[in-house]
C-alpha cells in the first residue's frame, strides 16, 4: 500500500464571525490550494483548529474536503483525540468518507507513556485499511514524542503504518527511524512535519507537511520540489527565506498565520476561543514583518 | 589591546576556514590508577593527525574536561599545542563549572600559542540571554585568539545562543568566529545560521558529533568528531561525500556513523575509551563518575564494530 503524499498542504480553516465553520470558503481555500502546488491535503490538522472543532465538524469536514478535492488530490484525514475510542470512530468515519489515509498524533492531555501511546495508535490504525501516519510534534504536545524504538514497534504490529510525520525537527531521531524502519518496511516514508525540509530531505524525507502555503504556496513549491530533487545546496536560498517567514509568524500562532493570509487577500476570519485574534499593534507589527520579505511579491494574492 | 588592531586582515578566509571539516576532539589518556598519561595522549594526538584530521581540539567533554582539574587542564592544552606542532589548527576548549576558570584557561591558551578556543554557554546557573553575551564579550575581549562559542541547550536545560544574540556578538567582537551548534534542531540551525553568515559569511557553523548530513546543506562547514579515535576513515569521507553533495553517499556514510553514535553516547565516554581498546589503541579507563566499559561491553561493541565493518575499514593500532 505504497501511498507517496509528496506535498501536503494544510488548510486554515475559514470561519464566519459566528465563529461557524464557513464552508463556502473552505471549499474557495481547497481550490486555491490544489491550484497552487499542494500535491495532497491534511485536515484539519492544528492549524486547521482540530483541537477546537466539535466531532460532528470534524466528520462534515473530512467529507467536504474529499468530496470538494474529487479525486483530484489525496486527503488525509487528521484523528488525534484525548480518547483512543473517539479518535478510532473518526479514523473509520475518514476512511468511509474517502480518505486516503489518516493521521494520529499522541493521546492529548494524559502524559502517556510509551505504552500507552502504543495502544492508542495500534487502535487506531486497526480500526482502518488506509495508510495510517503518525504525526510526532513534541512542541505541541508539551514535550510527548516519539522515539524510534516505539516506531519500531508500530511497524511490526501494523501493516498500514506507513511512516512519520515530524515536527520534531531533530535530525539524531529522524536519522535513526529512517535507519531501522527502512530494514523492516522498506517504503516507510519520513514526511517533513513543517517546510524546513533540507535537512530532513537530506536524511531522506520525500514529503512535507505545509502549513505556510496559505501564506506563501510559491516558496513552499519551490523549496519541496528543489529538495524532492536532491538539490539541496540550491535549496537552502528558499529554505532560508521560509524560515525568516515562518519565524515572523511563529510567535502568534494560528491568529498570526490567518492574519498573514488576510494580508494575502484571503480571509479566513479569526481563530476560534480560547485563541485570541491579535491584537491591533501586533498584527501592525506582523504586517510590517511580512512587508520586509520581498519573496511574498511573487506570491498569489486573493483566492 | 583588541583582536582586530593586531589582525586588521581578520576578516580573510583563510583565518576563519581553517576551523573546517571532521575537526577531532581526543579523548584524554588515563593510567590505571585514574591519572593522566602523557606518553599516550602524545600518541594519540600523533594519530589523529596523521589520519586525516583537519584540526584538533581538547579537552571537549568526551575528554572528561570536568572531570581534570584546571592544572590537568593547562599541562595536556600545552602538550597538545607541542605534539601538534603547528601541523593543523589547536583549539582549546576552556568550559569550566567556575567562569573565572574559564578566563584563565582562555589566557594560558593565549600564552601557550594554542590557535583558538572554545567555550559553551556557562553551566548550571542557567544564564539569562543578557548574561551569556555578558560572558562572551568578556571572554573574548580577554584574549586576541579566535573564539568558538558552543550551543548544546539538551544538555544544558535550555540555555542557548538565539540567533538574534550570536548577531549581537557577530556585529561587537572581530575574533568571534563560529560555533558548535549542538542542537541537532534543523530550526535553531537555521535560526544561527541565517542570522550568523548575514554578519559574517566565513562564519565558522560547526556541529557536534558528525551530524552533517543535515547541516552541511545549510552552510554547515564542518563538526567535532565523536567517533574520530575509532573511525577516522568515515569521518573524512562523509565530509568529503556532503560537501561533494553526493547525497546517496552521504546518506549511507551518515546512517552508519549514527549507528556508531548511538553505540558510544551511551556512557560517553566511557563506550568510546571501550571501544578503543577493541582498535587496537587503548586509552586507560575513564574517571568518576562515568564508568569505565567492562569487558562485557567491550565484547558488545566489538560485535557492532564488526557488523558495521569497521574493523577492515578503519586503522588498528597507533
Amino acid at each position: 500500500m505504497t501511498f507517496e503524499p509528496g506535498l501536503v498542504h494544510t488548510p486554515l480553516t475559514p470561519l464566519a464571525s459566528d465563529r461557524r465553520i464557513d464552508f463556502d470558503r473552505y471549499g474557495r481555500a481547497i481550490e486555491f490550494h490544489l491550484r497552487h502546488g499542494a500535491q495532497s491535503l491534511a485536515v484539519p490538522m492544528h492549524v486547521g483548529e482540530s483541537v477546537s472543532l466539535a466531532d460532528t465538524e470534524k466528520r462534515q469536514l473530512i467529507t467536504f474536503a474529499v468530496e470538494a478535492a474529487a479525486k483530484r488530490a489525496p486527503v488525509i484525514a487528521h484523528v488525534s483525540d484525548a480518547g483512543t475510542g473517539i479518535a478510532v470512530a473518526l479514523a473509520r468515519h475518514a476512511q468511509a468518507a474517502g480518505a486516503a489515509a489518516v493521521i494520529a498524533t499522541t493521546p492529548y492531555y494524559w502524559t502517556p507513556p510509551p505504552a500507552m501511546i502504543l495502544e492508542h495508535f495500534s487502535q487506531i490504525a486497526a480500526a482502518v485499511e488506509i495508510p495510517f501516519f503518525v504525526l510526532n510534534a513534541p512542541d505541541d504536545m508539551a514535550g510527548i514524542k516519539i522515539n524510534a524504538d516505539l516506531a519500531m514497534k508500530l511497524v511490526g504490529k501494523l501493516p498500514n503504518f506507513a511512516g512519520v510525520v515530524d515536527a520534531s525537527l531533530d535530525w539524531q531521531f529522524m536519522i535513526e527511524l529512517l535507519t531501522e524502519a527502512a530494514r523492516v518496511r522498506p517504503d516507510f516514508k519520513l514526511i517533513a512535519g513543517t517546510e524546513l525540509m533540507v535537512s530532513a530531505g537530506a536524511i531522506g524525507a520525500t514529503g512535507m507537511f505545509s502549513a505556510l502555503a496559505s501564506v506563501a504556496p510559491k516558496l513552499v513549491r519551490q523549496l519541496f520540489d528543489l529538495c524532492r530533487q536532491q538539490k539541496l545546496f540550491e535549496a537552502r536560498v528558499a529554505q532560508e527565506e521560509i524560515a525568516a517567514l515562518r519565524q515572523i509568524v511563529k510567535p502568534g500562532g494560528i491568529a498570526a498565520l490567518k492574519a498573514a493570509a488576510r494580508a494575502m487577500g484571503r480571509d479566513y476570519g479569526n481563530p476560534r476561543p480560547p485563541l485570541l485574534p491579535l491584537v491591533a499593534a501586533a498584527e501592525k507589527r506582523l504586517l510590517a514583518e511580512l512587508e520586509t520579505l520581498p519573496v511574498l511579491a511573487a506570491e498569489p494574492r486573493g483566492w | 589591546m583588541g583582536f582586530a588592531s593586531l589582525n586588521p586582515s581578520y576578516e580573510s578566509n583563510d583565518m576563519q576556514n581553517k576551523f573546517r571539516g571532521v575537526m577531532q576532539s581526543p579523548v584524554t589518556p588515563l593510567k590505571d590508577d585514574f591519572s593522566l598519561d602523557l606518553p599516550t595522549f602524545e600518541r594519540l594526538l600523533d594519530f589523529h593527525v596523521r589520519s586525516g584530521a583537519p584540526a584538533i581540539s581538547w579537552p571537549h567533554h568526551k575528554g572528561e574536561s570536568l572531570n581534570l582539574t584546571i592544572d590537568e587542564r593547562k599541562l595536556f592544552a600545552e602538550a597538545a599545542v607541542k605534539t601538534v606542532a603547528g601541523r593543523v589548527p589547536v583549539t582549546i576548549h576552556v568550559s569550566a563549572l567556575a567562569v573565572e576558570d574559564t578566563m584563565a584557561l582562555a589566557r594560558h591558551a593565549q600564552d601557550i600559542g594554542a590557535d583558538g578556543i572554545l567555550a559553551i554557554t556557562p553551566y548550571f546557573w542557567t544564564p539569562t540571554l543578557e548574561a551569556i553575551e555578558a560572558y562572551f564579550v568578556r571572554l573574548c575581549t580577554s584574549i586576541d585568539l579566535p573564539v568558538l562559542s558552543y550551543n548544546s541547550p539538551s544538555y544544558l536545560a535550555g540555555v542557548e545562543i538565539t540567533g538574534e544574540l550570536m548577531a549581537h556578538l557577530i556585529e561587537k567582537l572581530p575574533n568571534f568566529v563560529g560555533v558548535k551548534e549542538a542542537s541537532f534542531n534543523s530550526e535553531k540551525f537555521l535560526e544561527i545560521s541565517r542570522a550568523a553568515l548575514k554578519l559574517r559569511p566565513n562564519f565558522a557553523m560547526l556541529t557536534g558529533v558528525e551530524f552533517l548530513l543535515p547541516s552541511v546543506p545549510l552552510g554547515g562547514v564542518g563538526s567535532y568528531s565523536a567517533a574520530g579515535s575509532i573511525c577516522p576513515n568515515l569521518c573524512t569521507e562523509l565530509f568529503d561525500s556532503c560537501v561533494a553533495g553526493e547525497w546517496g553517499r552521504a546518506r549511507e556514510l551518515q546512517f552508519k556513523m549514527t549507528r556508531l553514535w548511538h553505540l558510544f553516547k551511551d556512557q560517553y565516554p566511557s563506550s568510546l575509551k571501550g571501544g578503543m581498546v577493541i582498535m587496537g589503541r587503548a586509552v586507560g579507563p575513564t574517571r568518576a563518575p562515568l564508568p569505565t566499559a567492562t569487558p562485557e561491553r567491550q565484547a558488545y561493541i566489538r560485535s557492532q564494530l564488526e557488523d558495521l565493518g569497521i574493523l577492515e575499514s578503519e586503522p588498528y593500532g597507533w
